[in-house]
């Protein structure tokens, strides 16, 4: 609910702020915020699986575990799955929403798919983000933190405004944010039309960090396992 | 032991005691536990940042009302942090109920109102943490003060009345309702009523349903109290209105919250 | 009723929606009574001791408290009863000075008088070392008698202690209901106290009421309710050749109960008053005894006897 409140108000506060000189051309804010609400509504909740298992964790899920050697990467992403379903559902929810207030995304059908696909990596490499915090720490406050991370980088990249308007430093960091990576070729897929080197930079860069995370938290897991 | 002598005779000083004191413990638990605040404070800081960061070339769009982004923005943030460090002075009494240490406070022989109170001032007090906060941050980014040292008088009583009026509105909920978790709501309900005003940009730029409910908004009134001296001089016609939606929203809540302590016993 | 009913209860019911929580109480406290309020967890203590410090509105009956209505003169009530509530409701970022005077300016004294007051109060209950720290350094002992000393800070002629010493060591316990008792004997003060120990209950008040599912089960002084039990138990221990002899002379003294093995016990009709007459005639009869034993009923058994069941953490 809260992306949209954020949508809804943004498109009917920045009607005259899209005829910046150097703003995309876009007929309306709404086809522009698009890829922000979306990865704003997926990724609330995302970091739910971290703090289940840091709850586990705090109630002994690693001397079970020891009890019971198992594969691990199976056991750590099975439950992002629930995470993962819930993603895409919200993903194709948000976008009908979209298209239904008379936003439009030019990359076609094809590109509505990339989107939620996009969506869905994003939430692993948050979700296992957040495990592995919670394999490091062990404990549920410090996975709570990663909401409020993830909450402002996606205000720190591109994700509401072209990051070709802003200046400074605020501007660098906005650049070098991951999130601007993922939400700028997803915005040309909508405003611009289908493109492979957009569809592959989509995919691509939330497809590295989710195994990047991942596959930090298998460590983490491993690790904690041989150390004690 | 000595005779203790109980003069409840002068009723009012009696209540201002305990309001004060009740208002007071809070801030001694602030530096206490200077980390309880940090939450209070940051939040304010990362949105006057990110609003001013990714938002900055508002200033190039025609009747924005000021050239400078910081400007606009310090007053919502610390408005919003205004709001955040109001509901967090009434999860003081949602944790207070749930261990069992309100019922010290209702044990009183005196009237339950100064218990209330002392909450709000409390609120209201701890509201110039990060409206500072916010201030300083806005100095490093260039704020200017062309309403001269006024307009830093306007955002401090319009954050202090912000945090009392959704202290109260969070204590009635809890009084109600006695948890923690009932917080959460009065938390989005001020951060959505912060969102539909002129915090972001001025009501000329919205259109729509938007424009309509940003006008009918008390938070607009008290942005417009609170912003004037950063956009220019400060006039009555631009004040009253803001005190009376501040004086407005603390009357409904407060007497929302003292209908639900009065029901608190039962 | 008269002057020295100080607490009086009648028909006082209290439910939370289905739940009945307390289904009728009546009782009546004298003015420097220790009152036990014994009963198992989710009994009705708390639901009781909430209404009678005006914490809770009763469904239905009355209570009064020195003579004010709990309801309509809930001012006049809070003015004269202290309470220590369960949890030790203390915030751990106060310090100990710092509740003191919270708790005397919630009471109307004067800050002047608070100081001296709290002090006093603190050394009392000797805490006067630690009342500059803060009370998440105390230890649970430390937290009731903050609490309790906190409970005495507008000089209360009434004392509402809600299991004071749940949760503590033994020796804290020891000293809490040390410090009880002081309170009872040199002031005056009148004590009521919830608890589901029976040794707390037993070792402190002069009076208890059981309360089972919500009613009072049994009210009386420890003693006469354990004598309504039945006869204390006697065991005495002889030597294997004697046992037949001594079992034919001590059941014409009563019933025989259960006992060990190369052990004789009975319940002893008429009680200690006859351990005497039992052993002069063992000793007519030749049996040499080598260790006899009286057995007081405990309240545990008057609980079981009132309720059928035996009360939790009960044994020793």
């Amino acid at each position: 609910m809260f992306p949209l409140l954020l949508a809804a108000v943004y498109t009917h506060q920045f009607t005259r702020v899209i005829l910046l000189p150097g703003f995309p051309a876009v007929d309306s804010f709404l086809d522009f915020v698009l890829p922000a609400s979306l990865v704003q509504s997926v990724s609330f909740g995302a970091t739910e699986a971290g703090t289940e298992l840091a709850r586990d964790i705090e109630n002994g899920f690693f001397d079970r575990l020891r009890a019971s050697p198992c594969m691990r990467l199976p056991l750590l992403l099975g439950r992002l799955g629930g995470a993962v379903v819930v993603a895409a559902v919200k993903g194709v929810l948000i976008i009908a929403i979209f298209l239904l207030f008379g936003a439009e995304i030019a990359g076609g059908p094809a590109a509505a798919v990339v989107l939620v696909v996009a969506a869905v990596l994003l939430v692993i490499a948050i979700g296992g983000l957040g495990q592995m915090l919670a394999i490091f720490t062990g404990s549920q406050e410090a996975v709570n933190a990663t909401f409020p991370l993830v909450f402002t980088s996606i205000f720190m990249s591109s994700a509401f405004f072209p990051t070709n308007l802003m200046s400074g430093w605020f501007r660098e960091v906005a650049e070098a944010n991951p999130v601007t990576w993922i939400i700028d070729p997803v915005r040309r897929l909508i405003l611009e039309g289908w493109s492979w080197a957009d569809v592959g930079q989509a995919l691509v860069v939330p497809l590295v960090i989710s195994v990047a995370t991942v596959t930090m938290a298998v460590v983490a897991l491993n690790r904690k396992l041989s150390s004690s | 032991m000595s005779a203790v002598t109980v003069d409840h005779s002068t009723d009012l000083r009696f209540a201002g005691m305990v309001a004060s004191a009740i208002c007071g413990r809070g801030m001694r638990r602030i530096v206490a536990r200077p980390t309880l605040i940090m939450p209070v404070l940051l939040m304010p800081l990362i949105f006057v940042v990110s609003f001013t960061g990714a938002f900055g070339s508002l200033t190039r769009v025609e009747g924005y009302g000021t050239d400078n982004v910081f400007n606009w923005m310090a007053v919502y943030a610390a408005m919003q942090g205004a709001v955040f460090a109001g509901v967090g002075g009434a999860s003081t009494t949602a944790e207070d109920i749930e261990n069992g240490f309100f019922d010290r406070l209702l044990l009183t022989p005196g009237s339950r109102v100064p218990i209330l109170v002392g909450t709000m001032a409390y609120s209201a007090l701890r509201s110039t943490i990060p409206t500072t906060g916010v201030l300083l941050v806005s100095a490093l980014g260039g704020l200017r003060l062309p309403g001269g040292p006024l307009a830093l008088v306007t955002v401090y009583v319009a954050t202090a009345g912000m945090a009392s009026a959704f202290c109260l509105l969070g204590l009635a909920v809890v009084y109600r309702f006695r948890t923690m978790r009932s917080m959460i709501l009065i938390q989005v309900c001020g951060f959505s009523l912060m969102f539909l005003s002129t915090g972001q940009v001025p009501l000329h730029f919205m259109n729509g349903w938007l424009h309509t409910v940003a006008r009918v908004n008390p938070v607009t009134n008290v942005l417009r109290f609170a912003r004037q001296g950063f956009l220019g001089d400060l006039t009555w016609s631009m004040t009253w209105p803001g005190l009376v939606a501040l004086g407005a929203m603390v009357a409904v809540a407060g007497s929302l919250a003292a209908h639900q302590l009065r029901r608190l016993a039962a | 009723m008269t002057d020295n009913v100080v607490i009086e209860a009648s028909g006082l019911k209290r439910t939370f929606g289905e739940v009945v929580a307390v289904e009728e109480i009546d009782l009546s406290v004298a003015r420097g009574e220790v009152f036990g309020f014994l009963g198992p967890n989710g009994a009705g203590k708390s639901t009781t001791v909430r209404m009678l410090t005006t914490l809770l509105r009763p469904t239905g009956g009355t209570a009064r408290i020195d003579g004010h209505d709990v309801e309509k003169s809930a001012a006049a009530v809070r003015r004269i009863i202290g309470v220590a509530l369960q949890d030790a409701s203390i915030d751990p970022l106060m310090t100990g000075n710092e509740l003191m005077r919270l708790q005397a300016v919630l009471h109307g004294i004067s800050r002047s008088e608070s100081r001296n007051r709290g002090a006093e109060l603190l050394e009392r209950v000797g805490l006067a070392g630690a009342a500059g720290r803060r009370v998440a350094t105390y230890s649970g002992g430390m937290r009731r008698r903050l609490d309790l000393a906190l409970s005495l800070v507008h000089e209360p002629s009434i004392l509402f202690l809600d299991e004071p010493s749940a949760g503590l060591d033994p020796t804290s316990r020891l000293a809490l209901w040390e410090e009880v008792r002081r309170l009872n004997s040199e002031l005056g003060t009148t004590v009521f106290l919830t608890t589901q120990y029976l040794e707390e209950a037993d070792e402190l008040a002069g009076r208890i009421a059981i309360i089972d599912h919500g009613r009072l089960v049994r009210e009386g002084s420890p003693a006469d309710l354990k004598s309504t039990v039945g006869s204390p138990t006697l065991r005495v221990d002889v030597d294997p050749v004697f046992l037949e002899s001594a079992r034919s002379v001590l059941i014409g003294f009563g019933p025989e109960r259960p006992a060990f093995e190369g052990r004789c016990a009975i319940g002893l009709d008429g009680g200690a008053a006859r351990v005497a007459e039992v052993v002069r005639a063992l000793d007519v009869a030749g049996v040499t005894v080598s260790h006899l034993e009286l057995d007081l009923p405990s309240l545990d058994d008057v609980f079981a006897d009132a309720t059928g069941r035996r009360l939790e953490g009960a044994e020793k």
